[in-house]
């Protein structure tokens, strides 16, 4: 009964909820040229001139409607980087991701402005990582309009 | 405007949070009487005199701890509640439509939640004797057994 030695029962879920995600036509643009032609196209601002990554509907800053587009990278320089430990759940599957890895936040070439791409970068060793270091877009053989179709950055 | 339209898509994601339900000692020992020994156990309150099922720490009524309270249930019992399921969801147990049964198993006297099989949903009345159905393969948890079917 409740002794020490008793077998205590855990059921282990995974909860999963389908769900959409509607792009509007900036973002769909944004990741149909991902998808399509493996550019990296940022957004600028009419009024202060601002570079926006991913392109987003708004300017941050003045809040205006942002249409006009740019090519930028696929090259750039690291911002920031982290090393994650924690194996965090795929929202996609569920299943834990693999750890540790690295995201980095990536100052593109083109670029005017302070905006960076956060995504993957393909180094676990911290002592080879250095901020301002060069690194490049690598993008899948099979890209589907997501943010994925961008594999990862590698250091150059 | 066509420009922008062919760049309105949407986008197929899924949400996943995996979790683990812990069972706790008292819906530990339950869960391993279903798997090992195949009998569903209820817990008698020493004040109150009634027997809960599915267990509990505590009585409800007077809050007396009913941790090593256990009393041996039948696996005969009495509808006392029924409602058919008719949408399908991945996490229900069944496809539908299906009964899903309040049954007061002998020597209880609070309802234990189940499907009930083996008869058209529709027929499942309030006041039919069911008895349990247990897995071949039983893992810990309620679905230990499978289901109620008429007795």
């Amino acid at each position: 009964m409740t002794d020490a030695k008793q077998e205590l029962i855990t059921l282990p879920q995974i909860l999963s909820i389908p769900q959409r995600f509607a792009t509007g036509p900036i973002m769909g643009r944004f990741l149909r040229e991902l998808r399509d032609n493996k550019r990296i196209m940022a957004n600028v601002c009419p009024k202060c001139g601002r570079f926006q990554l991913p392109a987003r509907e708004v300017c941050a800053i003045c809040r205006v409607p942002v249409t006009d587009f740019v090519e930028v990278g696929p090259e750039g320089v690291i911002q920031s980087f982290d090393l994650v430990y924690y194996a965090s759940p795929d929202p996609l599957t569920g299943k834990a991701r693999k750890a540790p890895y690295t995201t980095t936040n990536v100052l593109l070439d083109g670029v005017k402005g302070e905006d960076t791409l956060w995504h993957l970068l393909n180094e676990t060793d911290p002592k080879k990582i250095k901020r301002g270091m060069r690194v490049r877009a690598v993008f899948n053989e099979v890209r589907t309009g997501s943010m994925h179709d961008i594999k990862y950055f590698e250091i150059i | 405007m066509e420009e922008q339209n062919k760049d309105r898509w949407v986008v197929d994601g899924q949400l996943a949070l995996p979790y683990q339900y812990f069972a706790g000692t008292v819906g530990s020992h339950f869960l391993t009487s279903l798997r090992d020994r195949k009998k569903i156990l209820g817990q008698r309150c020493p004040t109150c005199n009634k027997v809960f099922v599915p267990p509990r720490q505590t009585c409800e009524r007077c809050f007396a701890n009913l941790a090593d309270a256990w009393v041996e249930l039948s696996d005969v019992g009495e509808v006392t509640g029924v409602t058919v399921i008719n949408y399908q969801e991945k996490y229900l147990p069944l496809p539908p439509p299906y009964a899903l049964a309040l049954i007061k198993l002998g020597g209880a006297d609070t309802p234990l939640t189940h499907v009930v099989a083996g008869v058209d949903p529709a027929n499942v009345k309030v006041g039919m004797k069911v008895k349990a159905v247990f897995a071949d393969e039983r893992k810990g948890s309620l679905l230990d057994i499978k289901y109620f079917t008429p007795a």
